[in-house]
């Protein structure tokens, strides 16, 4: 067993071992090693106690409907079949997976599928109640229904990796070895399970930088002109075209950046923005741009610079093959796509891409963009100012410190699993385990909104203590790349501080554990005032001296009338213990 | 359509050839298989166990049916039982599947 693999059980009723076969030998990242369960013994799985409590990180359960629902098996064989029975084992499944989910991390469920070769009722299939179709239909979503809310539960579409092959199910493998499907369908599976867990691992991708001439629009602007190039129109090129900004522009909805890098002179290339009403994209949808004659990938990682994200996070887009290759091999862990030559392929190219997933989608992804927008506004106006600190001044900034609650939880274990810059310790965990971890005596944590005069950039920051008789020790610090640098780590470490010294303990002691990525913690901490032992990598404060909060900065706990929030900074600008 | 006999045996080779290359998308890279008309698949000392023979036997008829445009029924035999040796090695096999496409295409 590799010790950096994550264990996955496999659940099902018939024999999967061709899909952990797959999982096994694949060594892209996130490696997997998996268990598989006695195949037709579903339920007996599900409900076992005690197997896989401490190795185990995922489960995955993939059955056949009538494995899952015995009286489904009747509506197979168009026998008469008792609907409210039908339904009442749907939710029997249903409980018994989330008792199995309380095992792992996460818990994958494949949706049910009735094989093509089922012809069920034909025109009637989807018009009667006994439809094996509309059924199957039914079932499913009073499945994905009882599982809703169950955080850590994902049913998972079966059908898409049936939609490998022309034929998906084998009778003859069935019958050599209870396997239904083809090997391809197991590949696909894999394929998309490592997806699935590398989402919760934090792997989204978060900016699309994009080329513009012969890739957001046909032709070449600079020698056609703005009038000229393909875009829209009575034209399948241009109408394709539209449509690849049609899917750049949801992506952009669902909180993934957009920026440009492009060979051209800016001034000529944004006339296409600004004078072609066909241009869906317009350039208050990109959180930035290169467009000039310099290298690519050096753009690009100006970008990366630009908009505080790591390099890991980018995906570029390019119809050059040469371009291509060149930010390949200058920026390895940008992902490159090969791209279509074919420009009608250009949108669905896009839309198959599975690096965007996201575990959940907040509302500070939806709102991502402007974030950004503002801030390139709050970086322009920094220039006028005399100093950094009249400039901090100037953003009227605010933070909302609160303690971990359900309609906060989703965002602080998204940014938990996704931060990588400004983190102390890169500690992932779900909800249920930041929940467990949180139920122990002596254990702290505490959520921070930021928002200034330009924007609300939203639940941006997370810091947790444990705590033993003499020493509290910070086991997260972490905070969003996009409000790093504005005083708010400090805000953190005063919270952390003033807490440690209510809970008795004389010193508050952050360790640091380097990554390939959180080198701008480590950089925070060396500054921040705290000691630093080289040997431990870690750094200390004594509690009983105040820590110097930035003045610039309003501290608010909400449920506070504001004579209280006055009270929450003392003079010399130190976070109360009325936080607290 | 109708294939000459060493253009069968040849067009066999291919397929099964083709399918070990699928196949071995599921071995581990120490167990993949070889593309050698001598290698022992299934029996003694064969590389695939009896899950693995299954998926190769259903990945070999898609790539014959491809090669030969008919379909080709490589389990008229119990392919477990190793009477027939069909399954012995590559080349054993190759002459099986092309005498079956040969008797289906009528040569």
């Amino acid at each position: 067993m590799n010790s950096d693999a994550f264990n996955l059980r496999l659940v099902s009723d018939f024999n999967i071992e061709t899909l952990g076969r797959y999982l096994d030998h694949d060594a892209a990242w996130p490696r997997i090693t998996s268990a598989a369960a006695p195949f037709g013994q579903i339920f007996p799985s599900l409900l076992e106690t005690g197997i896989g409590e401490s190795d185990q990180d995922f489960c995955f359960i993939w059955s056949s409907l009538e494995g899952a629902v015995p009286s489904s098996r009747k509506m197979l064989d168009f026998d008469l079949v008792d609907r409210e029975a039908l339904f009442a084992e749907v939710s029997y499944f249903a409980e018994c997976v989330k008792k199995c989910h309380t095992r792992f991390k996460a818990t994958f469920v494949a949706s049910w599928t009735v094989p093509s070769f089922y012809r069920g009722l034909g025109i009637l299939d989807f018009q009667s109640a006994t439809g094996l179709r509309r059924l199957t239909l039914e079932m499913n979503l009073a499945l994905v229904k009882a599982l809703e809310g169950s955080a850590g539960i994902y049913v998972l579409d079966a059908s898409r990796w049936l939609e490998i092959t022309g034929n998906p199910w084998s009778p003859k493998l069935w019958y050599l070895s209870k396997t239904p499907y083809r090997s391809e369908v197991f590949g696909k599976a894999a394929q998309e399970l490592k997806v699935a867990i590398g989402t919760l691992l934090g792997s989204a991708r978060k900016l699309v930088v994009i080329d513009l001439d012969d890739t957001l629009w046909g032709g070449i602007i600079g020698e056609v002109g703005w009038e000229n190039i393909v875009l829209g129109g009575h034209d399948h090129r241009g109408e394709a075209f539209v449509d690849f900004q049609r899917a750049l522009k949801s992506l952009r909805n669902r909180g993934i950046l957009l920026a440009i890098a492009s060979k051209n002179q800016e001034e000529v290339a944004l006339q296409a923005f600004q004078k072609r009403p066909e241009m869906l994209l317009r350039l208050e949808d990109f959180a930035g741009w290169r467009i000039n004659w310099n290298d690519k990938a050096a753009n690009i990682a100006a970008l990366a610079s630009e908009l505080n994200l790591g390099l890991q996070s980018i995906v570029f887009i390019d119809d050059n093959p040469v371009e291509r290759a060149r930010v390949r091999e200058a920026l390895p862990e940008v992902l490159v796509p090969e791209w279509p030559e074919d420009r009608t392929s250009y949108a669905s190219t896009l839309l198959q891409l599975n690096c965007f997933d996201l575990p959940q989608i907040t509302d500070e992804d939806r709102a991502r963009t402007q974030m950004y927008i503002r801030a390139r506004e709050r970086e322009k106006g920094k220039a006028e100012y005399q100093s950094v600190e009249a400039w901090l001044h100037s953003l009227e900034t605010t933070v909302t410190v609160e303690e971990l609650n359900e309609s906060n939880l989703p965002r602080v274990v998204q940014l938990l699993n996704k931060t990588n810059q400004m983190n102390l310790s890169t500690r992932r965990m779900t909800g249920n385990e930041l929940s467990e971890w949180l139920k122990q005596e002596r254990r702290r944590l505490w959520a921070f909104r930021v928002r200034d005069k330009f924007s609300d950039s939203g639940l941006t920051g997370i810091v947790s203590l444990q705590a033993d008789a003499e020493s509290c020790r910070i086991v997260d610090f972490l905070l969003s790349c996009r409000v790093m640098g504005r005083d708010v780590e400090r805000v953190m470490v005063a919270v952390a501080i003033q807490c440690c010294r209510s809970l008795g303990c004389a010193e508050l002691i952050a360790k640091y554990l380097e990554t390939a990525k959180n080198k701008p913690c480590r950089d925070f901490w060396m500054k921040s005032g705290f000691a630093y032992n080289e040997t431990e990598s870690s750094f200390s404060w004594t509690a009983a001296r105040p820590y110097p909060t930035p003045s610039h900065i309003q501290v608010i706990e909400p449920g506070r009338d504001q004579s209280e929030r006055e009270l929450l900074r003392s003079p010399e600008g130190n976070v109360s213990a009325a936080l607290l | 359509m109708t294939l000459r006999t060493s253009n069968h045996l040849d067009g066999a080779f291919d397929a099964i050839y083709a399918a070990i290359a699928e196949l071995n998308l599921q071995l581990p890279r120490n167990k993949q298989i070889q593309r050698r008309p001598d290698i022992v698949l299934f029996g003694e000392n064969g590389q695939l166990d009896s899950l693995a023979l299954a998926n190769f036997i259903v990945i070999t008829e898609q790539k014959l049916e491809e090669s030969f445009g008919i379909q080709v029924d490589l389990t008229q035999d119990d392919p477990f039982s190793g009477q027939s040796g069909h399954f012995r090695t590559v080349e054993s096999l190759a002459r099986y599947a092309s005498s079956l496409a040969e008797n289906k295409t009528g040569e």
